[in-house]
């Protein structure tokens, strides 16, 4: 008798434990957390990625980071100066009120003002004038033709004028006002722990296919795999390169993968006449080598790409050629990845005067990007081979980048970097212009110009694709452009990561460009 | 006459006491009679000397970057290097540089790391505890207070944020660990002194108008010796432990000169694909490492105390 109970509580506690999470319900391990539910607060690919299950944008975009109709129905171009919207009819906030051209008037003031923001969404609104024609009609006008207006909307989610008014970053972490229009509305977010979901059932577009939705944050990578294996969770992103392998024989895991709108790249010095991490063999201060074309394509013929592709990140990306893989809007037909050639690229310094080489220390983030430190350490290996002495120092992302940037002085401290670019708006401009363009605050060019290479005939390039609405037109100007930035070696590209999702079998995920992890892509197999 | 003088002149500087034996001597018979602590004794030397003389011995330099490969990373033991110069008995790291020599180069660090903050806090703490236990009244109360508050806090944790301010570096790890350790020896030290101090030498010493220094470390030093050695050799070992945890937490040393602990933490991400060795070897000669000098530490207790004398 005794035993027969036990039995049976045994049973029920199994059962309790045990039972597999319905299908209504899915549980997502994020590789790291949103900073915040305010969908202005930071313009960070996390807090995009997640916020866009419960807000949306006017324009949205594909996994190819294509732009597709969102809340936006349609738009044309007036002249090049002004553009109108058509807004969808009939799309409810979660509190039940209509959306119109309103809310978005508001977003637009709202979105570059929020404050202590750590990077805003300014980049995305300034410069841009909104006019209500009705409820459901909106003209954006520019200064001057603007061909990637609809680009930068895809980039800002519209949020509640009712709920939004005098809200801040707080009211949307509490809840209070995260109200969207998306699939999912918000329940409730736990720092450090977990960000719930519930599904919207009046959405106007296709109705999610889960009841409720997890986020957790799991910050390293052998432990998200665990979490996937054991079953904590149904979908996991960013699964480590080493794991992959692994992963692919394990019969009850899916894995899914697609390239990045990412590149890592090395920034050189090039404006310093003497770069401080850069000495003789004997220790002794020389001139900043970087300068020197020659030096600069010695270092590129010195890596490795296919080492490092096969080697470091284990097969999850393709070597590099220039600013954006050869899929998307701008990029160069004919630029190849530069091959691996160490006798031409010690043939090249001795010519360029270094034929013994020079010292050089490497400096990079350890683990903003996948593998970056087994890779800055593999290169390190390649240039020594190649005779630079190449030591390397890796800091953690944040102390790394605001050195990188403006260190002592307020300019770029380090000589060499391993970085990464994502181009946000899907084309090359989004590259070109941050990353090569003339540093220049006003202008708005080499905002991340850590290099500081500059070259006037390029600027002008940019500038006019960046005022080209013809899109053929403006695709061969830019390619170009990233011809010219290639072929004066202005960034050392390396390789186009690969993302990997890994999800339970059963499950399938569309991979994204944009590194997003949405669970509107999410398909019952 | 001379040839008869000659022996005699000899032997008597030479003369053996067979009746009394060295302390030395006694201590030696004492300390191998445990058949255990003569094996980790001997272990000891011989890690100590592979360590030593890890440039020679080691079929390749894992810290110069030419000799090292990344198209030979992750290569199973016993797998010829792409190039054919070496064979990775033991295989490679994922940075492609050969495990065994890795691991003796990284044994080097760590019981440089081990000895030298070991050595420099025994130091310290001596002269701090002695100071405490002389001086007395206020200057002890202060001084032991600042003991008490440094062993409150976990030893990690505070070598973490000495790290975060100092920077990475061989010298900068032996100073958090110096930080970390001194408390303990100064502990010890002050109590076995307290003891000492009381003894008859001492006041003997004091009426014959010594100056303190002269009785403090002349007199009361050389008998806090015991305990003292006790503590150096766990504590020895704890540091060891200590940096390996740093390392592996990524705030030690430079990536391209990984110690033991780095070299555990370069390969942790690979033991769910099944590349077990990386993390392997190179913990197992951790936990070797640490564990005999613990099993010389315990032997030393042994014999060193009197109240555990047969």
């Amino acid at each position: 008798m005794l035993r027969a109970v036990r039995n049976w509580c045994l049973a029920v506690v199994v059962a309790l434990f045990v039972a597999p999470a319905t299908a209504q319900e899915l549980k997502i391990g994020l590789a790291s957390e949103p900073s915040a539910m305010d969908p202005h607060f930071h313009n960070l690919t996390p807090n995009n990625s997640l916020l866009s299950h419960v807000f949306e944008r006017l324009v949205e975009t594909d996994p190819s980071n294509k732009l597709i109709p969102g809340l936006a129905e349609s738009w044309k171009i007036l002249d090049g100066n002004i553009w109108e919207f058509k807004l969808r009819a009939g799309v409810k906030w979660h509190d039940g009120s209509a959306f119109t051209a309103d809310d978005v008037i508001f977003t637009f003031e709202r979105a570059p003002n929020v404050p202590n923001s750590p990077s805003s969404f300014a980049t995305s609104t300034k410069g841009k004038t909104l006019k209500k024609i009705d409820d459901l009609t909106l003209q954006f006008s520019t200064p001057g033709p603007y061909p990637l207006l609809a680009n930068d909307l895809s980039n800002v989610l519209i949020v509640s004028r009712k709920t939004g008014e005098g809200a801040k970053t707080e009211d949307y972490n509490s809840g209070k006002a995260a109200v969207g229009t998306g699939p999912f509305k918000f329940a409730s977010f736990t720092p450090g722990d977990k960000i719930e979901m519930v599904r919207n059932p009046d959405y106007w577009g296709t109705k999610a296919a889960f009841e409720k939705i997890t986020f957790k944050p799991i910050k390293a990578g052998p432990a998200r795999v665990a979490a996937l294996l054991a079953g904590d969770v149904d979908i996991i992103e960013d699964v480590p390169t080493a794991d992959i392998e692994r992963l692919k024989k394990e019969p009850r895991i899916a894995l899914s993968q697609g390239v990045s709108r990412r590149v890592i790249y090395f920034h050189l010095d090039q404006f310093r006449d003497e770069t401080p991490f850069i000495k003789a063999k004997d220790g002794g201060a020389i001139k900043n080598p970087l300068r020197d074309k020659r030096v600069r394509q010695a270092l590129s013929k010195a890596i490795n790409r296919d080492a490092i592709v096969s080697r470091v990140m284990e097969g999850v990306a393709l070597p590099a050629s220039q600013f954006l893989a050869d899929q998307f809007f701008g990029v160069s037909a004919k630029l190849k990845p530069v091959a691996f050639d160490l006798e031409g690229a010690r043939k090249l310094l001795a010519e360029a005067g270094y034929p013994n080489g020079f010292k050089m220390t490497m400096h990079g983030p350890n683990g903003r990007y996948t593998n970056d430190v087994k890779i800055i350490e593999a290169v390190a290996q390649m240039f020594t081979r190649a005779g630079i002495e190449t030591s390397i120092e890796t800091l953690p992302p944040a102390v790394f980048f605001s050195r990188a940037s403006a260190g002592a002085g307020g300019l770029p401290e380090f000589s060499f970097i391993l970085v990464g670019w994502s181009a946000d708006t899907g084309e090359t401009s989004g590259s070109l212009k941050p990353l090569v363009g003339t540093f220049d605050k006003d202008k708005g060019t080499g905002s991340a110009n850590r290099g500081r290479y500059s070259n006037p005939a390029l600027d002008a390039m940019i500038a006019e694709a960046q005022a080209t609405v013809d899109d053929g037109k403006r695709a061969g100007i830019l390619a170009q452009a990233v011809e010219i930035a290639i072929d004066d070696v202005a960034i050392i590209p390396s390789h186009y990561p690969i993302n990997t999702w890994g999800t339970r079998k059963g499950l399938k995920i569309t991979p994204r460009a944009d590194e997003y992890t949405f669970v509107m892509g999410v398909t019952k197999e | 006459m001379s040839i008869a003088e000659t022996p005699a002149t000899v032997e008597t500087p030479n003369k053996p006491k067979p009746a009394v034996e060295s302390p030395l001597r006694r201590f030696a018979a004492e300390f191998l009679e445990s058949r255990v602590a003569a094996g980790a004794l001997l272990m000891l030397g011989l890690i100590i000397s592979l360590a030593a003389l890890a440039p020679w011995i080691t079929p390749q330099n894992p810290y110069d970057l030419a000799q090292v490969d990344v198209l030979d990373s992750r290569l199973p033991p016993g797998t010829k290097s792409s190039s054919g110069a070496y064979t990775h008995w033991l295989g490679t790291d994922g940075a492609g540089r050969d495990l065994v020599s890795a691991m003796i180069y990284g044994l080097r660090i760590s019981l440089l790391v081990g000895a030298a903050s070991g050595l420099i806090a025994m130091v310290i703490g001596t002269v701090v505890g002695m100071t405490a236990a002389y001086a007395g009244g206020r200057t002890e109360t202060l001084i032991m207070r600042v003991v008490d508050l440094q062993l409150s806090f976990p030893a990690i944790l505070l070598a973490l944020m000495l790290i975060a301010v100092l920077g990475k570096g061989i010298d900068k790890i032996i100073i958090a660990l110096v930080t970390v350790q001194w408390a303990y020896y100064a502990r010890t030290v002050r109590g076995t002194a307290l003891v000492e101090a009381r003894k008859e030498y001492v006041e003997a010493a004091r009426c014959l108008g010594l100056s303190s220094a002269r009785i403090l470390f002349k007199h009361i030093g050389p008998n806090c010796m015991a305990p003292l050695i006790v503590v150096a050799t766990v504590q020895t070992a704890h540091a060891i432990a200590l940096e390996a945890t740093l390392s592996f937490l990524g705030v030690g040393l430079p990536q391209t000169e990984p110690s033991l602990g780095l070299l555990i933490s370069n390969g942790f991400e690979y033991m769910l694909s099944h590349k077990y060795w990386i993390s392997f070897f190179p913990g197992l000669v951790l936990l070797i490492t640490i564990v005999i000098i613990n099993l010389v530490g315990d032997q030393l207790r042994d014999v060193l105390n009197p109240r555990l004398k047969k």
